[in-house]
């Protein structure tokens, strides 16, 4: 039922915003994205009571983190994107496999963030909130996507 | 005509678009600087904006009348300005708005209080440190124990190798495991050899060490508690292997649909290492431990977490000293089962059951040819309601109860002792203005009809993210060992410490420092008076712990730094006078450094401790040069070495009754391991259990 849910929000989303902003994060320039989070911030404010809002808000908020790890705001985003984890994990219809992969991706910007103090210190956490993610709903395609770009990434570096 | 009435409509569709386009236009401060990213836009709509670096922001919306101007930022109260229509919107660029946001109170359920306890692991998000970091600083080898001995607070007494805290006795300082105590934590070894922790710190997922005033859901510990918690439901199957000159270990877990069961087992010998490397004493029957370990971990649909654990090991060694040869068997199990579960309106309940036994059989333990059996047994049953009442309010309230039973027999001495020790608390926590926060609990004790009422209080100012000062005071309480207690036949009534302790804490992204103060006052400690223990011993330990942490200097080496000043003396067990007791050091300091190297770890510490005193002298200073080496061979294997006491100083931790220096077995401790992974697609987890 959540995941109906997060996929209508998720189209009424990239519908808004698809003429506005490239939803692209490879492409988009980081202010662009910290638009776009401020924007779903606004829409989340709209909907409170929705879980959609909240995971948009939180994926594309580490989406921002993950590609501008050292910027002045990424702080802030992640502390944002956790918040919106949180209230989602005190609402009934969050899906787990969802929140799983929301986990797994914080953790992954925290080792993004610094590999040398936090590749080994969370390395286990990503893994096992993506494996989890994906137990519990085998067609997770984002929990399949970075768990694959996780992998591709441990073994460039530990090869 | 036509163009004059197109003008006319191009006219009046300018003039209302202009009329219904208002430009909000502002600037957002904390109050002294300005804010930038701080997201202001109108309720309901998706017009804003973000401020930028000056705390600026400009947006236009179509929005009339009613309105609600909301500003947001991390770490804030949301701002709100509600607009009715006799004040609607009138913003203009030549009357911008000056928006002040205030700090946000922490919520009682978010804030955690840290004054005088060392959190590792991720029970509390991101922690600068986890038990990873403190066990591959210096050499501990994976010993808990050992790599809580890097923390302020703590002592170096080599001879035995336990937690001693704060100028208190290692039996002050007790372990829980998911809130169940814990017997025996240690593993046994001959006398004057250091012992190690029965625990892998990578079993848990949380390590919460206190060392002193702890709230009243803890009893029986003078110093400090050292509660853990397991770690979550593994996500995937797993098994492997580890290899070393002293240890090998299998172990693996299946996970199921909501449940998974995993188990260990390890055999530590150092007859190959006593082999390949000198040894001052003479052992007739190298150490060696079989351990085997299992746990079973099971979620009811995000309700209920139940959790069980059981470990069991057989250790035995043997050693020639004075014409005795002394063996030494023992079997030591641990089993604890554990339920938490949501039961409605915001209620939490815990329940616990745990049983500890522990078997001591020595031959020729003090004379040629007699023999020391002991058995100890505990059974803790405890149950717990935990709540969260607002944003201002948290209570638990709990009752449990401690079932000991010991027997002695070592001729021509023995007993059979057992008792029974009910205890209840409560706990609240109260925000009383934000950022100044109050927990109040009391801890009630019965034993054999004899009371005792034990009220602790925390009071702490946490003005932002960065500072926290607490205000510690409590009254803790502990039973005599059974020795004790049996002889004499349990007229000793608890032992108490009263603990005053302050706290400043300064925490950034890259640093933490903490100072603590603090002052232990000892009453009713066990003291020998013509043969017989009556509880009329006292003392004082007072002292100061700095702990700084540093990642600032590089993103790849981490620093440490834990110094510890402490004055203690008391009167109690066969003292005549007040002295500093044996094990209390004056000064103690360490230093770490861990630095990451592509697939290498490199990891160094140094520890100093001052002499210790006894009535026949006292010892030279503790010195000791630690390093270790990490280096991921490939993703699935991983190969660890260490070497304790790189200079080979031998230390002399004290002296005994005929003034010889007592000191470890070996100057220099080596060990080299290799772990490996059979099953999954990453590097060898060391939680693989």
């Amino acid at each position: 039922m959540t995941s109906q849910i997060f996929k209508q929000f998720a189209a009424i989303v990239v519908f808004v915003f698809a003429g506005v902003i490239n939803i692209n994060a490879q492409q988009a320039n980081a202010d662009d994205m910290l638009q776009l989070v401020a924007k779903l911030q606004r829409l989340e404010a709209m909907q409170p009571d929705c879980v959609g809002p909240k995971y948009q808000l939180a994926l594309q908020s580490l989406n921002y983190a993950v590609m501008n790890p050292y910027a002045p705001q990424t702080e802030n985003v992640i502390a944002q994107a956790e918040e919106a984890i949180n209230k989602m994990e005190k609402m009934k219809g969050a899906d787990q496999s969802d929140l799983c992969t929301l986990r797994g991706f914080l953790f992954m910007v925290r080792i993004v963030q610094n590999p040398a103090q936090n590749g080994q210190r969370y390395y286990m956490d990503v893994l096992q909130n993506y494996e989890k993610a994906l137990r519990l709903n085998p067609n997770n395609a984002l929990a399949q996507q970075l768990q694959q770009k996780f992998l591709e990434g441990m073994k460039q570096h530990t090869n | 005509m036509k163009h004059q009435f197109a003008h006319i409509i191009i006219m009046l569709f300018v003039a209302l678009s202009a009329k219904s386009q208002t430009t909000v236009s502002g600037v957002v401060t904390d109050g002294r600087e300005p804010l930038a990213g701080a997201n202001v836009f109108i309720v309901g709509t998706i017009d804003g904006c973000l401020t930028d670096s000056l705390g600026r922001f400009s947006f236009e919306t179509t929005i009339t009348g009613e309105a609600t101007l909301r500003v947001t930022y991390m770490g804030f109260d949301d701002y709100n300005l509600t607009l009715s229509p006799s004040h609607p919107l009138t913003f203009s660029p030549s009357h911008p708005l000056t928006i002040c946001l205030h700090e946000r109170a922490t919520a009682i359920d978010e804030v955690v209080v840290t004054a005088s306890t060392y959190s590792f692991g991720k029970s509390d998000n991101f922690k600068t440190m986890n038990a990873l970091d403190v066990v591959m600083s210096g050499n501990s080898c994976g010993d808990i124990v050992a790599s809580l001995q890097s923390l302020p607070g703590t002592q170096k007494v080599g001879e035995d190798g336990k937690l001693y805290v704060r100028g208190g006795e290692s039996e002050e300082c007790q372990t829980f495991v998911n809130g169940m105590h814990v017997l025996v934590p240690y593993s046994t070894n001959t006398e004057n050899t250091a012992v190690r922790g029965r625990f892998s710190p990578f079993l848990f997922k949380g390590i919460n060490f206190s060392l002193g005033g702890y709230s009243g859901e803890y009893g029986q510990a003078l110093s400090a508690v050292l509660p853990m918690e397991t770690t979550d439901m593994a996500t995937s199957d797993k098994f492997g292997v580890s290899a070393s000159l002293v240890d090998w270990n299998v172990g693996g877990t299946k996970v199921f649909t909501n449940s998974a069961l995993s188990f260990n087992a390890a055999l530590t010998s150092m007859g190959l290492y006593d082999r390949l490397f000198t040894q001052r004493q003479d052992f007739t029957h190298p150490y060696r431990k079989l351990s085997g370990e299992a746990q079973y971990k099971k979620e009811y649909h995000g309700r209920g977490v139940l959790k069980s654990y059981v470990g069991y090991d057989f250790t035995s060694v043997g050693l020639h000293q004075d014409e005795r040869h002394l063996s030494l068997k023992e079997h030591n199990i641990y089993a604890n089962l554990t339920y938490k579960t949501p039961v409605g309106r915001g209620y939490t309940l815990f329940a616990g059951i745990a049983n500890s036994s522990v078997f001591n059989h020595i031959d020729d333990a003090v004379s040629v040819g007699d023999h020391y059996c002991n058995f100890r047994n505990e059974v803790h049953l405890k149950v717990e309601l935990r709540k969260v009442c607002n944003s201002v309010l948290k209570v638990q309230a709990g009752i449990e109860d401690y079932i000991r039973n010991s027997t002695l027999r070592f001729a021509p001495y023995r007993y059979n002792l057992d008792y029974n020790l009910l205890a209840t608390h409560i706990d609240a926590q109260w925000r009383m203005v934000p950022k100044l926060f109050l927990n109040v609990s009391a801890r009630m004790e019965m034993m054999d009809r004899h009371c005792q009422l034990m009220p602790r209080a925390t009071l702490s100012y946490i003005p932002n993210k960065r500072w926290q000062f607490s205000l510690v005071a409590g009254q803790y309480s502990q039973t005599a060992e059974d020795d004790i207690l049996a002889q004499s036949n349990k007229s000793l009534c608890q032992s108490t410490a009263s603990h005053i302790i302050l706290s400043m804490q300064y925490k950034s992204a890259s640093s933490l420092l903490r100072i603590e103060p603090y002052y232990k006052k000892y009453s009713h400690l066990p003291l020998l008076h013509n043969g017989i223990y009556q509880s009329d011993g006292y003392g004082y330990s007072k002292g100061v712990d700095v702990y700084v942490e540093n990642h600032s200097i590089s993103s790849r080496l981490s620093t440490t730094l834990a110094y510890s000043f402490n004055d203690s003396e008391r009167l109690y067990m066969d003292y005549t006078q007040p002295c500093t007791p044996g094990f209390a050091s004056r000064h103690n300091l360490r230093l770490t450094a861990k630095y990451a190297l592509g697939k290498f770890i490199i990891g160094i510490a140094d520890s100093y401790a001052t002499g210790r005193h006894y009535a026949n002298g006292t010892t030279p200073y503790y010195n000791s040069l630690d390093a270790n080496i990490t280096y991921l061979l490939s993703p699935k294997v991983i190969i660890y070495s260490s070497l304790n006491n790189i200079l080979g100083r031998t230390n002399i931790f004290r002296y005994d009754a005929a003034g010889n220096g007592i000191t470890s077995s070996r100057d220099r401790f080596f060990y080299i391991g290799i772990f490996v992974s059979l099953k999954n697609n990453k590097a060898y987890d060391i939680s693989n259990f």
